[in-house]
Order: C-alpha cells, then structure tokens, then sequence
C-alpha cells in the first residue's frame, strides 16, 4: 500500500536538492505517526523549501514570505485537533519572519517549525542568508558576507523555547525520528534542519555537512537549559544534532482554551437575540 | 434646548473623566449626547479637551459655539474663550483680571476638594460645579459615583459624593435660573455608544471568534472592547507583534474556519496591504477596520482624517475585489459590521471597514439601537476527495471547505495555482484564474446599497463615512434660509453600486464634502461616472467638520461656484 501522502504534483527542485531528504523524513513521520492527510494542516512561506507542502498529500496553506508562523498558530488555535506544521527556509523562518518567530518562541504555540537551513537563498539564486558564514561570497556580496550569522539554536534556547532540536537533510532516517519527537511533542517545537544547496552554496556541502555532524548519546541531558545553550554555540569542526533542549510548558492553546469555553470554536454559534439584549445594557 | 460643554485641560488631569461621567449622568437624566475628543499624543501635559453636546433632540455633530467652559487649567480659558456665547458660563482655571464673560467663575477645584478631605475629589467637584450651572438634580450623579467607586469602600463614595455638593454649593449663589430644560419621561434608558464600541460589538454579535491586531490609536478601542467580552463570547482575542502578524493570523484563523477580524490605523494598514493581498488570492474571507488618522507616516496620531480611502481601494499590488465600507454613525457599524462577515464569507473577497477618530472616539446617544442585519448561519458542508478549492465556476466563487471537517484537503495559495489549489506556471491557466477572481466584482455591485439620498432642489451635499451627521445638520440650517439641499451619503462605496448614474443625473449642483486634501471621493466618482464634480469642499486640519465652519463653507461655494 502506498504512502497515503504521496502526491503527483512535480517537483520542482534541483535534482540532489537536500529538500528531497527532508520531504522523505517528514513523509515518513507523518505515517508512521498514523496520521491521516485531513488531520495535519502544512503552512509554508515562500522559497524553495516553502514548495515542500504541495509534494504531500494533506491540507496546505502555502502563504507569504516569512509570514508562516502567525497563520499556523492561528489554525491550531482555531481547530487544536489539527496538527500544525510551520516550514519553511532559513531565509523566509529568520529573515523575513524573524519577528514573528521571536514571538513565537514567547508564546508557545502548540506547532512544529522545521526550518530548511542551507545558509544562502536558493529561489532568488545564491545571496546571502542570516544563517551564511561570514564572508560568504555571492552577487550580492562579492566583497563577502559582513554579518555573522545567526545562531537559532541559541536564540530560541535563551527565549525557553519548549523544544529545540537540529536535523541533518543526508539523514533521512534519523531526521525522521527527530520530526516524529518534535510533532509528539505539546507545545512550541522547532527543527532546524543543515540542508545543502546543490546549486548556490559551493561551501557548506553534503561533504561540508557529513565530516562535522554528529549525533547527541543517551548521556545527554536536554532539559538542562545552561548545557543546552552551551551545546548550540559548538559550531565549525563539530556540529552537533539531536535534541539539544526541551522544556514542557503550558502552550497558548492551554492559556486561550483557560479562559474561553473548550468546545469547538469554529461550531460556536452565536446565540443573537440573547446578545442584542444583553448588550444594550452596556450602552446605558 | 441645544447646549455644548466643553472641557479642557492637560493630559492626565481628567478632562475625560469629568466630561465622561457628565455625559453618562446627563444620558441617563434623559438627555441626548453628543460628544467628541479632541486630544494630543501625550499622556501627560499638553491640551486635551471633551466637547459635549447635549439637548432634548437626538444631536449627531459638533458644534463650534460654547455654552459652558469648564477650565482644568488657564491655558483651556486662553484658548477656547472666544467660543464662549455671550450667555455663557465660563467656570474653573480663569485668570482674574479678565472679564469676558458676564457668568465669569473663577473656581479653584483642588481648594474645594481638600476641604473634603483630598486633592483628588477636583474631578469631582468640576462635575458639581457643572451640574449647578445646569441645575440638574444630583441623584443619577450619585449613582454614577456609586459605581465607579465602590469597589474603592463607603467612604470613599461618600466623600466623591460631599465633593460633589461642594461643586455644586460654590456656584449656586451665582445661578438664577437652571440653564438646563427638563426633558420627556423616557420608558427605557437611552443608548450611548461611540464608533470603536459599536464595531466591537457588531463583532461579537456577528459570532466573530477570533480577533488579531497591534494597539494603534485610534483603533484600539475596537480591541479593548473585544477584550473586555472575550471570555463571555468565546473570542481568541490576540495582541500581535505586528500588523504583519495580526492579519495572517486573522487570515490563518479563518481559513481554519473562525470569523476572523482585524483592526488598525492607516500605518498599521500599510503594514497589512501585503496580508490584504493574501486574503485576496487566497479568497479567504477577513473583515478588517482601517481607523483612519492623518498620515503620511506617523502623521497627526490622534486626530481625524478620511484620507485613506484612495489607498484602500487600491491597496496591495495588482487587481482583486473588495468591499470598502464607511459607517456614517455607530449604530449603523453595528450593522454594517454584521453585513461585513455575511459579504466576506459569501463572496470570499476582505471587507475593509473605514472608521476615522472622530467616528471611533464619538459617542452618539439613541432612544433605540436599529440591529437590522442578521448574521448568516455559517455553514460546514462536505465534500469528497478529490477536492478543487479553486472550482473555475460561473459566479467566480467556489465551493469553502475547512480543513479537518471532512475529506475534503484544502490547498490554498499564495502563488498562481490551479483548481486543486497547488501553484501553477500555466499562463492559460492563470488568465482564467485572474478572471474567476475578478469577475466576483461584477455581482458584488449588485450586493451594494445606494447611499444615502434626500432630494434638494438647489444644490447637494455629498459625502461618505463620518461626515453625514454634520452634513445633515448642515442641510437643515441651509433650509432654515430657504435654500433647499439635498444629501447623496455613502456608507457603502466599493465596488461603486448600480445605478449611481442615475442618482446623480438627478442631483444638481454636488459638492463634495471630505475630510482630505484631494476629493477622493469626488476623484472616483470622476473616473467612475465619467462626470466631474468640481465644487469641493476638503478639509485636513486633523478636526472633524463643525456644524457652523461647514455651514458658512457651503454657502461660499454656492456662492463662487
């Protein structure tokens, strides 16, 4: 029996694209998770990785540029039964959406954020990413990239984010595992996932990658938030991957749903007459 | 009897605590308020003032002339004397060497309240005054201060309310005759409401579920309101960290099934025109209010302008259709509000709502609230697998599933896409989807109500939004002196409704009245109609349009034009 989120939709990538790895992993988790396409809802931005959504088989909203982050909270907000999946790239998650990923972190919503990182804008053809080495040079930055990167892990460490984890696309199996903990998980989790780009980064390579990643063992304890965020500034001859932090908190559907009546919002009549009346007594 | 109150004084010196427990008091004594905020973006220092106008008829604008003037500090005396009608009170802060006016009552509020015990019954003890001046009987003053200090104990309300019968002792002395007439016994307490009250509410009654936005004045109200019922309606109410933010997860929330709103200023909106465009490609229905300010940029942030409506048309790149609607008061938000989420979900195109500050922070006082519009019940059909949320069909609305309520996946894009909702390169296919989309348009002007008509032999008043109240006032001291006007108001002005032509073939002499530098309205009738309205009245000072000011503007251009 195939894969029920398998789709026909062509693929739009670069052959070899570490895109396909991740398409595989999340795939993969989704089914053996026993999920079935109408319960996941997949919202994506813009870019190559933000393509992902139409190669599976399942409810997409594929919105704007860095904008994925607030529309997913919202879904599973609206309708929490629906798992609730943010992806996009490191461009569109920490550039154009940063803001809004900042204020994820703070919030806690009950959604899985994979970020497709291969360091460079892939759609708009090799410029420098916030996540891209400094000096990386491309057409846009032929004297170099002058920024430092960002370092998301850390961020999100240093702001508490419920779950924080990092992927490797060359490792579909493992990047499974790590995607079905993440989608497990209640409350705000965050995947940031090395991907190479094929076409527009001749630095950080499928080699680059596979000579410095390795995994976390059992010994490592993630819910230490002080070695969790040492963990993610190691960096360069060593990258470690795994799951670097975890914190269960309540997550704002906890907090909304506290305040307001569980039942289904979207089923939630409004009961007119009794309101009409009741309001004109605000307005005397 | 037609009275206007104005109080003035700095930021944080309780100008609208006075003003606004004495419009309460006087709306609930019977009388109909009209009052509106003129105030700076300070909290503290500076000038604020509270106009309110109060009388035994429903009043539905500003006036310019004052009756009373209560001064908070000199500065309010310096600057807003010269309103004061011969006959007039003038009470509080008065330099006093002046004498202005022959009801001149220089009255220090905070001496008078120590005597109660604290410096801090000086709000308290101007509302006395004030109420003196009137001679209204203090019992539903009483009342009001039962209220908003119980929580704080009985003896604290006692001294508001000795504070209060010393305001009132100081300028008995003075008053022969209560300036105030009596009014009809009423069955039922009049309704008080202003413009970002009467959005919020036409909200809730429209089972709006979840609302989105970043504070922005003079929007906030909207979502202060919602804020405070969000609990006993059921609404996820959410502070965004940006416009940006607050209108995707609106859009989010609604494509998982939510009537979902948003609210802003002209900034914010900018921000938002790239949401707009979402919603437009994606058809998601969105309801969003635009408070406009005057702008560019940070502009004039609490102040009046209509100067957003040629943007809004046209907000966000490329072509779409949306309704673009301008209350003229609050109870027809509320209703308009409702008809909002019924044309949002019916035809899957965003409903801007322009509201303007001085519609938001005007407070308009009715014997009964006309609800005539009803919220559609929404529905939640099935469909089957395979599922096209872009059906290319004959009226270019398709079929709205929601995700997770049947088999049916809902793909939708903010790329080109096809039927199924996947991004397509296909430029055949993309004309045809351009064309679905737009030809919504053509049927959602059959959906839009003529504005508002009243036949005039001399010349018509033309106008949208907020400015109906004063036009119409306008319109009856034009008649007083024999000229005969009539009045063409839109609330509803995008897309332009059928038959407008011909409303206008039978209307002499227009002129255009707003609150902008270029006519914006006028400008689209000229393109649309392909007549030109060349008398035109604009106004952009950052105020709304006062009865007398608008009076003496028209007949000068009756006059030149």
């Amino acid at each position: 029996m195939g894969n029920p989120f398998d789709s026909q939709v062509e693929i739009a990538w670069c052959p070899g694209c570490g895109n396909f790895g991740i398409l595989r992993a999340l795939k993969g988790a989704l089914t053996e998770l026993n999920f079935s396409p109408e319960e996941v809802v997949l919202v994506s931005g813009i870019g190559q990785a933000a393509k992902l959504p139409h190669y599976i088989t399942t409810n997409v909203f594929n919105g704007l540029h860095g904008r994925s982050i607030p529309v997913a909270l919202a879904v599973k907000t609206v309708n929490p039964r629906l798992l609730v999946i943010a992806e996009s790239g490191d461009g569109c998650m920490y550039g154009e959406g940063g803001n809004h990923f900042l204020h994820a972190l703070r919030r806690n919503p009950d959604i899985t954020v994979i970020v497709h990182n291969n360091q460079v804008y892939g759609l708009t053809k090799g410029q420098a990413s916030p996540t891209s080495e400094e000096g990386f040079v491309s057409k846009a930055q032929p004297w170099g990239n002058m920024s430092t990167p960002l370092n998301p892990l850390s961020l999100a460490i240093s702001q508490d984010a419920s779950f924080v984890a990092r992927g490797f696309s060359g490792d579909v199996d493992k990047l499974k595992d790590i995607i079905k903990e993440a989608l497990t998980w209640k409350g705000f989790s965050l995947i940031d996932v090395l991907q190479p780009c094929v076409t527009f980064n001749r630095v950080n390579t499928f080699s680059w990658y596979k000579e410095r990643v390795y995994y976390l063992d059992d010994s490592y304890q993630p819910e230490d938030r002080i070695k969790a965020l040492e963990k993610s500034l190691e960096w360069g001859d060593k990258i470690p991957l795994g799951v670097i932090y975890r914190h269960q908190r309540p997550t704002f559907q906890d907090k909304v749903y506290s305040q307001i009546k569980k039942e289904d919002l979207i089923y939630r009549g409004v009961d007119f007459d009794k309101l009409l009346v009741e309001g004109l007594k605000l307005f005397t | 009897m037609d009275l206007n109150l104005l109080v003035g004084g700095e930021a944080g010196q309780g100008v609208q605590t006075v003003s606004g427990a004495l419009s309460t008091i006087l709306q609930r004594s019977g009388y109909f308020v009209f009052s509106i905020e003129d105030y700076q973006s300070r909290i503290r220092g500076g000038h604020n003032f509270t106009q309110v106008r109060f009388s035994t008829t429903p009043r539905r604008a500003a006036l310019k002339k004052v009756d009373i003037l209560a001064c908070l500090n000199e500065e309010t005396y310096d600057l807003h004397r010269e309103k004061v009608q011969p006959e007039g009170w003038i009470l509080g802060a008065i330099k006093n060497e002046d004498t202005y006016s022959p009801h001149l009552l220089p009255l220090n509020f905070e001496e008078i309240a120590k005597s109660v015990g604290n410096k801090i019954f000086a709000n308290v003890v101007a509302i006395g005054a004030i109420l003196g001046i009137l001679g209204l009987d203090l019992r539903n003053a009483d009342s009001y201060l039962e209220e908003n200090f119980a929580r704080k104990g009985e003896e604290i309300v006692e001294k508001n309310k000795q504070a209060l019968r010393r305001g009132r002792d100081a300028v008995i002395p003075y008053v022969s005759s209560p300036l105030i007439e009596e009014t009809e016994k009423r069955n039922s307490p009049l309704l008080a409401l202003d413009g970002n009250q009467a959005l919020g509410w036409g909200a809730l009654l429209s089972g709006c579920q979840f609302y989105s936005a970043y504070p922005m004045t003079p929007s906030t109200g909207i979502l202060n309101f919602i804020s405070s019922h969000a609990k006993e309606y059921g609404v996820v109410v959410e502070q965004a960290e940006d416009e940006i933010s607050a209108i995707n997860m609106a859009i989010g929330a609604s494509y998982a099934g939510a009537r979902a709103m948003t609210g802003t200023s002209g900034g914010g909106f900018c921000l938002m025109s790239e949401g707009l465009g979402l919603a437009g490609m994606t058809e998601t229905p969105i309801v969003i209010v635009d408070a406009q300010r005057p702008g560019p940029s940070t502009g004039l942030p609490t102040r009046t302008s209509q100067g957003d409506l040629e943007f809004i048309i046209h907000a966000s790149h490329d072509e779409f259709p949306r309704f673009v609607f301008a209350p003229r008061e609050p109870q027809e938000a509320i209703n308009l509000v409702i008809r909002a989420f019924n044309l949002t979900q019916k035809y899957q195109v965003p409903v801007i709502i322009l509201s303007d500050q001085y519609l938001a922070d005007s407070k308009w006082t009715y014997e009964n609230l006309e609800v005539k519009e009803r919220p559609d019940t929404p529905q939640f059909p099935s469909f089957p697998f395979p599922y096209r949320r872009y059906l290319l069909s004959p009226s270019g609305v398709s079929p709205l599933a929601i995700p997770g309520l049947s088999k049916a996946l809902v793909v939708a894009d903010s790329d080109e896409h096809d039927e199924f909702g996947h991004l397509t390169e296909d430029l055949n296919l993309r004309v045809k989807m351009h064309q679905k989309r737009m030809r919504k348009k053509e049927i959602m002007r059959e959906e839009i109500h003529l504005p508002y008509y009243r036949e005039g032999k001399d010349l018509t008043l033309v106008g949208w939004g907020s400015t109906w109240g004063v036009i119409e006032e306008v319109g009856e001291r034009l008649k007083a002196e024999g000229i005969n006007s009539g009045i063409i108001h839109f609330s509803e002005i995008y897309p332009l409704p059928l038959k407008i032509e011909e409303l206008f073939s039978q209307a002499p002499h227009p002129i255009v009245i707003e609150n902008n530098y270029g006519g914006q309205l006028a400008n689209l009738l000229e393109r649309e109609l392909k007549t030109s309205f060349p008398l035109r009245i604009n106004s952009y000072n950052g105020r709304p349009f006062l009865v007398e000011e608008l009076f003496s503007q028209v007949k000068e251009v009756r006059k030149n034009g």
